[in-house]
């Protein structure tokens, strides 16, 4: 009989192996379909040389998909357009979101107002966000050209100038990563016990000397975990990019992105191996950034 | 540095936590804030550290009124009971955190931090994380942090009660030494009156916010001012026997034999009263007039401690071994002037 030992000493046998992945069967089945098979099939497809998406048919196994889009220049100006997307989306989104957690955090009355509406923009339809964003941008009649006016500065062009395509798109990244990121970090700080303020404070610790010493560093095992989720979820802009300049990588065709690129590669030129190969560079970059990202994170386990 | 407080009161909404609480404390000293759950004793505490505003009355450091002023400002150390170590900071940051807010120089600091750290033996720990400590460890790294800031008062808010029990003892008698080496006026909050017995040397015991009686440790137990201190102090806890104060003396409910007692002149005749005695106060022998039946007997280290019955009511006391103490033996009771009270069975005031 198949007997294996768990750490906690439990004989597993195929009885009792049997009941929990019964349990567990839909998920795993839905999972293995949409996410497991579709993952090592892309990394199939990347490899296979002229590849026919309704044939079925390619030439054979090659590493020609990765040498055409790397002398593309559209996908190489992706790249670089993603990581500055997301280095400045991810670090701004951040700071931004630890001031507005921490002051909502010190909200003595009606906190969770304040945090329903800091949540309204995730439940909200991207479709309707981005008729907003687009007005607010609207060079005769934004919201963000009114604002400059009473500066006294010149209105912008931001949708139609590819000069601002990349600034506008960052503009909407931020704004659309802070309700996540806030709530993520609020509950972090509220699981930090209060009794470090009050000693701090005792101390004669003034708010600054809280901040930089305290909630800072006793949150960063939380900003650590945000800034990956962030990092994973910028590096795949999509959304922002379609809604904003309606459908195309900004106004002249200038501000793809990896995933821009990828689904112009799949939906437009039908070159799906071109598109499951700029996937799997796309995955390499996410994962190299991860692991480096959890290597830096275990310094701040402190608990 | 001296502590005074005058009428100090502390209301949440409608629960009065300390109720116009007036007493002064000597400099130099060990205070033990002494009282069951709720009495306010912690409420008192972080009043004096300034954590809490008062409601209503003063609180004087010395002459300086500092009712109003913030925590920071009162120059006190403050140990929590869960002691609240910064967990990202070493031993030795934790220590050098209040000199870095007052912008000592690093070297300075380290050096301060360093001596305190020898003076609460946890120098050989400097670069541990507190999650590498254990309790008494960290109990150590806490009064050092509080005390490196030459505080003008040392508060302790229950600050073994983490421990074991006999980390305890150990840690209890290191705060004494600790106080006693650093000479600082120090408040010490805890429910455990052994506790409070053994190390302070002044307690004050309140009950439901309001002071029951503040005096030298020994005179609590000594010379209780009310039935609640009687009780609180002292194990095993008093024996409370109930009954009427008459011209012959006590005479206890569902007993016979009038108990003589000699100090009663001020008590009314046939008032109510509590005859309060402590174990050690009676004395067993075969002969005599306060007849008692033995009920049964544990033995307590080197003492043999009984239950004994008269008539229903019980009384809790050490019989020597040589009597051969068994079950169901009638015995004789005499009592030492010493450690018996009577109080007034209603108010609990005490009358001799």
């Amino acid at each position: 009989m198949l007997r294996y030992k768990t750490k906690n000493d439990e004989v597993i046998t195929p009885k009792t192996f049997l009941k929990p992945t019964l349990y567990l069967l839909p998920f795993m089945i839905g999972v293995l379909i949409f996410t497991v098979y579709p993952f090592f099939n892309a990394i199939l497809i990347s490899f296979k040389e002229d590849f026919r998406v309704m044939t079925d048919e390619f030439s054979g196994y090659g590493l020609g998909n990765y040498a055409h889009i790397l002398s593309d220049s559209t996908f190489i100006s992706s790249i670089y357009n993603t990581i500055i997307y997301v280095v400045v989306v991810v670090s701004i989104s951040l700071i931004i979101s630890l001031f507005i957690a921490v002051m909502l955090n010190n909200i003595k009355r009606l906190q969770g107002l304040y945090q329903t509406a800091y949540f309204m923009p995730i439940v909200t339809s991207s479709a309707a966000i981005g008729l907003v964003w687009r007005w607010i941008f609207n060079y005769d009649y934004g919201i963000l050209n009114y604002i400059l006016s009473i500066f006294g500065q010149d209105a912008i062009n931001w949708l139609n100038n590819p000069k601002y395509s990349l600034v506008c798109l960052c503009i909407y990244g931020i704004w659309s990563m802070l309700p996540m990121t806030i709530i993520l970090l609020l509950s972090g700080l509220q699981n930090i016990d209060p009794q470090y303020y009050t000693a701090a404070k005792v101390d004669g610790a003034k708010s600054k000397d809280i901040f930089t010493n305290i909630t800072v560093p006793l949150l960063a095992p939380t900003i650590g975990l945000v800034a990956i989720i962030n990092m994973i979820s910028a590096f795949k802009v999509f959304e922002g990019l379609y809604v904003l300049f309606g459908g195309k990588p900004g106004p002249a065709y200038n501000l793809y992105t990896v995933i821009f690129y990828l689904y112009d590669q799949f939906y437009t030129k039908f070159k799906v191996g071109y598109a499951a190969a700029s996937a799997i560079i796309l995955f390499l970059i996410i994962l190299v950034f991860t692991v480096l990202q959890n290597k830096i994170q275990k310094k701040y386990d402190y608990y | 540095m001296k502590v005074r407080v005058e009428k100090l009161t502390k209301r949440f909404n409608d629960v009065t936590a300390v109720n116009e609480l007036t007493a002064e404390f000597e400099s130099g000293k060990l205070i033990a804030l002494l009282g069951p759950s709720g009495c306010g004793k912690t409420t008192m505490l972080n009043m004096l550290s300034g954590i809490l505003p008062v409601t209503d009355g003063k609180i004087f450091f010395d002459e300086e009124d500092v009712t109003d002023l913030p925590p920071d400002k009162r120059e006190v150390g403050l140990v929590f009971q869960n002691y609240a170590l910064y967990p990202h900071m070493s031993v030795l940051e934790n220590i050098c955190f209040p000199l870095k807010i007052k912008k000592v120089p690093k070297a300075e600091r380290i050096k301060i931090a360093k001596e305190y750290a020898k003076m609460v033996h946890i120098d050989e720990y400097l670069d541990r994380k507190p999650k590498e400590l254990s309790g008494g460890q960290q109990q150590r790294v806490a009064i050092a942090r509080a005390l490196v800031k030459k505080p003008r008062l040392l508060l302790l808010d229950e600050p073994l009660s983490n421990l074991d029990a006999k980390l305890r003892v150990e840690m209890r008698e290191e705060i004494r030494r600790i106080q006693r080496e650093s000479g600082v006026t120090t408040f010490f909050v805890t429910h455990d009156q052994e506790e409070a017995s053994a190390i302070s040397d002044y307690i004050m015991l309140m009950k439901k916010g309001v002071m029951q009686q503040f005096d030298h440790s020994r005179q609590l137990y000594n010379e209780p001012s009310n039935l609640f201190v009687a009780d609180f102090i002292g194990a095993p806890t008093i024996n409370q026997l109930h009954g009427e104060w008459t011209k012959e003396g006590i005479k206890l409910d569902t007993y016979d034999t009038v108990i003589p007692f000699a100090k009663g002149n001020n008590i009314p005749i046939n008032q109510r009263i509590v005859f309060a005695c402590r174990a050690e106060a009676i004395i067993v022998s075969n002969r005599g007039t306060v007849k008692a039946t033995v009920v049964d007997t544990y033995l307590s280290g080197k003492d043999v401690l009984a239950n004994l019955q008269l008539g229903e009511q019980m009384l809790r006391t050490y019989i020597a071994d040589d009597m051969n103490p068994e079950d169901g033996m009638e015995v004789y009771l005499a009592f030492k002037e010493a450690g018996v009270f009577v109080f007034d069975e209603e108010t609990g005031e005490r009358y001799a």
